[in-house]
Parts: C-alpha cells; sequence; structure tokens
C-alpha cells in the first residue's frame, strides 16, 4: 500500500479528473479517427450552453449545409453514437448527465468539444458553477472553437474529426526581432485632426465601422490638396452608393477642412 | 407529377459545395483574429478590452519580455480587440477553418521586449510602445530633433522621474498639462 503513490488518484475537491481511457480503447479509437469508413452518429450533449451550438449544429443538418452527404446524422441517444459533440461550459449540475451520456455511448467513440465555451469555457469560463471546458472532465479529440461555430466550421470540425481534412490552424510564436519600430499611420495629417477625425467617425457610425470609415477617409485624404481630396472622395462614395456613408464622409469632409484652414 | 419535377429543376441545388470548393463568407464576417507582430506596440489595450478573456498578456520582469497570448478556444470573435486597437494590428480575417485535433494549437502568442530603465535599469515598459509614443510626439507637431534630444527622459520609468523631480527641483519635467502656458 505504501509504495502507491498517494498523489495519482486523489481526488482534488473543486478540481474534476477528467474520464481516462485504456489502451485498447485508444488503439480502436485511433483508426476511427484516422479512417472511420462508415456514416457517423452524432449525439449532441447539452453540458449548460446558451444554445447557440444547438441552433447551429441543427443548421448544419439542414438542406443548405447537409453534412448528411457524409453520412453525419444526428442521433437521439448516446448507444447509436459514434461521436459525441460536447456544448456549453460543464456547469455543475450537467456534469453528471455529460458523464452518463459519454458512459452510454459505445467504445471507441469520438469527443468533440463544440464551441468556444466547450474549448476553454468561453465568456464563462472563470464563473463559480463552471468546470470550464470538455476536457477537464472528458478526454476531447477535436476542438471546434468559435461563438457559435458557424455551419462551414462545423462541418469542417466533422471532417477534421473524421480524417476527410487535415488541421489548418498552427500554434504561433512571434518573437519581437531587433529594429521593430511601429510608424504612425498618416503622418502627413496632424495628430488632433486625425484624432478628431477618428472621434467623429466612431461618433456617427459606431466604434468598429466609424474605426473603418475614418481609416478609408484618411487614406483618401492623406498627401492631397483639399480640392483633389474632395474629388477623390466624391468618387468613391458615388462608387458605394450609400446614403448613410455619404452622410458620414461629407461631415468628415467639413470638420477636416475647418481644422486644417 | 411533371409540374413538381419541373419545380425541383426551377429551384436549382440549394446545398453548398463545401468542403469540396471554398466557401464564401458574408462581407464584415469576424473570423480568427490575426496579429500583425510588426505593428503591435504591446500595449495591452486588446486585453483589456476582451470580455472573454481570451487575450492575455504575461509580463516577465527577469528576462524583459512581454508575450502576448490570445487562446482561439475562448475566443468570442466580438471585435472588440479590432476597435480597440491604437495601431491597427489586430484585425479580424475571415478564416473560419479553426478546428484543430490538438489544444496547443489554439494558441497564438507573440513575444516584445521590455524597456530598461536609463537610470536605474529596470524594465517598465514595452520599447516599442516607447518608440511609438515619441513618433506621436513627432506627429504632434515637435521636431524630431527636440523628442530625440530628450529620449533618456522618455526612457526613464515613473519612479526615477519622481526621484529626479524631487533633486532638482528648479528644472521639473513634470508633463505638458504643468508646463503648458494656461489659458483662460
Amino acid at each position: 500500500m505504501n509504495a502507491v503513490d498517494k498523489g495519482a488518484n486523489l481526488i482534488v475537491p473543486g478540481m474534476p479528473t477528467p474520464v481516462s481511457i485504456d489502451e485498447q480503447v485508444a488503439k480502436l479509437k485511433k483508426t476511427l479517427l484516422k479512417d472511420i469508413q462508415r456514416s457517423a452518429y452524432v449525439y449532441r450533449v447539452d453540458c449548460g450552453g446558451c444554445n447557440g451550438c444547438e441552433i447551429e449544429i441543427f443548421s448544419s443538418i439542414t438542406p443548405v449545409f447537409d453534412a448528411e452527404r457524409f453520412g453525419i446524422k444526428v442521433v437521439a441517444s448516446p448507444r447509436h453514437a459514434d461521436i459525441l459533440l460536447f456544448t456549453g461550459a460543464v456547469t455543475r449540475a450537467m456534469r453528471m448527465p455529460a458523464l452518463r451520456a459519454y458512459a452510454a455511448a459505445p467504445d471507441p467513440k469520438i469527443v468533440v468539444s463544440y464551441g468556444a465555451c466547450g474549448c476553454g469555457g468561453g465568456i464563462f469560463h472563470d464563473l463559480y458553477c463552471v468546470w470550464g471546458g470538455t476536457d477537464k472532465i472528458v478526454p476531447v479529440d477535436v476542438y471546434i472553437p468559435g461563438c457559435p461555430p458557424t455551419p462551414y466550421a462545423t462541418i469542417y470540425g466533422f471532417a477534421v474529426a473524421l480524417g476527410l481534412l487535415d488541421q489548418k490552424l498552427k500554434g504561433t510564436h512571434l518573437i519581437q526581432g531587433e529594429d521593430d519600430r511601429v510608424i504612425p499611420a498618416f503622418p502627413n495629417i496632424p495628430l488632433d485632426v486625425r484624432v478628431m477625425v477618428e472621434r467623429e467617425a466612431r461618433r456617427m457610425a459606431g466604434y468598429l465601422q466609424g474605426r473603418q470609415i475614418a481609416e478609408k477617409f484618411l487614406g483618401l485624404f492623406d498627401l492631397k490638396s483639399p480640392g483633389e481630396a474632395s474629388a477623390q472622395l466624391t468618387q468613391y462614395l458615388h462608387e458605394e452608393a450609400d446614403p448613410r456613408l455619404s452622410e458620414i464622409v461629407m461631415r468628415l469632409l467639413e470638420v477636416t477642412k475647418a481644422a486644417l484652414a | 407529377m411533371l409540374k413538381l419535377l419541373k419545380t425541383i429543376f426551377k429551384a436549382g441545388e440549394a446545398t453548398t459545395q463545401y468542403p469540396f470548393a471554398p466557401a464564401e463568407v458574408s462581407p464584415g464576417f469576424r473570423g480568427k483574429p490575426e496579429l500583425d507582430g510588426l505593428r503591435c506596440i504591446a500595449c495591452g489595450a486588446c486585453t483589456m478590452a476582451c470580455p472573454a478573456n481570451a487575450l492575455s498578456m504575461e509580463t516577465d520582469l527577469d528576462a524583459g519580455t512581454r508575450t502576448w497570448q490570445l487562446f482561439l478556444g475562448r475566443c468570442i470573435f466580438c471585435a472588440r480587440c479590432e476597435e480597440v486597437c491604437p495601431t491597427h494590428a489586430l484585425v479580424l480575417t475571415s478564416d473560419f477553418e479553426l478546428s484543430v485535433a490538438n489544444k496547443e494549437d489554439l494558441y497564438q502568442r507573440a513575444t516584445f521586449k521590455l524597456q530598461n530603465c536609463v537610470e536605474c535599469g529596470k524594465p517598465f515598459a514595452p520599447a516599442k510602445e516607447v518608440e511609438y509614443a515619441m513618433a506621436l510626439l513627432v506627429q504632434a507637431g515637435n521636431t524630431p530633433e527636440a523628442v530625440e534630444a530628450s529620449r533618456a527622459h522618455y526612457q526613464t520609468c515613473p519612479a526615477c522621474k519622481r526621484k529626479q523631480n524631487l533633486n532638482h527641483p528648479s528644472q521639473p519635467e513634470m508633463g505638458r498639462y504643468i508646463n503648458q502656458e494656461v489659458h483662460k
């Protein structure tokens, strides 16, 4: 008894121990992941999600995206399933039902962690009643991030799980070079004018669109005489043909001219 | 029967060709956030804005580095990081093919160097951020020579600046608000 490492099987309060799989099952699973060669039945396990993921799963089996082309079928019982799709951040209440669904599915089974909550807890990762991700309770084979993943992302995730497509995303680590230096954008426009244009655009069009409009506007205004800039902007507005955009850009032109005069 | 067939042929095929053909996403689609390491000044604005804490920054004072990290598994693609980025270094691309088999591949990292204080030698801010602030001062109307002349001042940490001001009260460098003449 003394030879056994006491820490190995110790259940730490508040820290879940993921279910482990034995060697034989792991071997079978490897072949299943590599090439399934038959239809894959999917059982959807909701571990306390917001239902956004469920809606996207069901829209990916509609005729428009049609995951059933690849033999992927959503079934109603974990006993029929090859793939278990865990959505949600694993709340305290849904942990046991999730483990029961996992135990009910026949071996070998592929576990897919679906959505931001499933992959890493998402926006709920530090809540008091949340375990924070599927991999805290069961071993996960494929992660499909997204909040929620679009039907395209879902199909791609299934294709990765079934070995039809290869994983594209790789972990990266950039290291800063010796002489990296950031040059401020639009060096010919005075800083206060640039700030004023950005603020005005954001006030009128909202944060993200305002910034995009300000960037486009400053790009067209840069380095040019006011007359030339007006001509270019008029042409741009004519191409876009959006009265809301025209309104904002004309206002920006007005305030910029006033500030530069 | 014929009428039904006619309707079917008229409707055409509704199913998308993906994954056998590339999928088209709508304009404004928010996909994977992509960091341009050359434009990033490691200011940390994105990490403050991120509601899901997918973005985080860790400062290693011993190594003099600051590491930016994006955990895509937690990202909710809200684009608030793109909104707040002062140098437009972080942009959401239309890339949606993010599924991975290995969780490590969901982490994107970038390491930046910290600026050591010229007085005490301790790191206090990212080197690129200090350089960018100096470039902005030039853009705001100061001459490049004047900004370059007080380089040592910008590369001093706040604690050392306070000490300097206490030791040399005749030449305080209190910042623009105090040195500026106040107009009523």
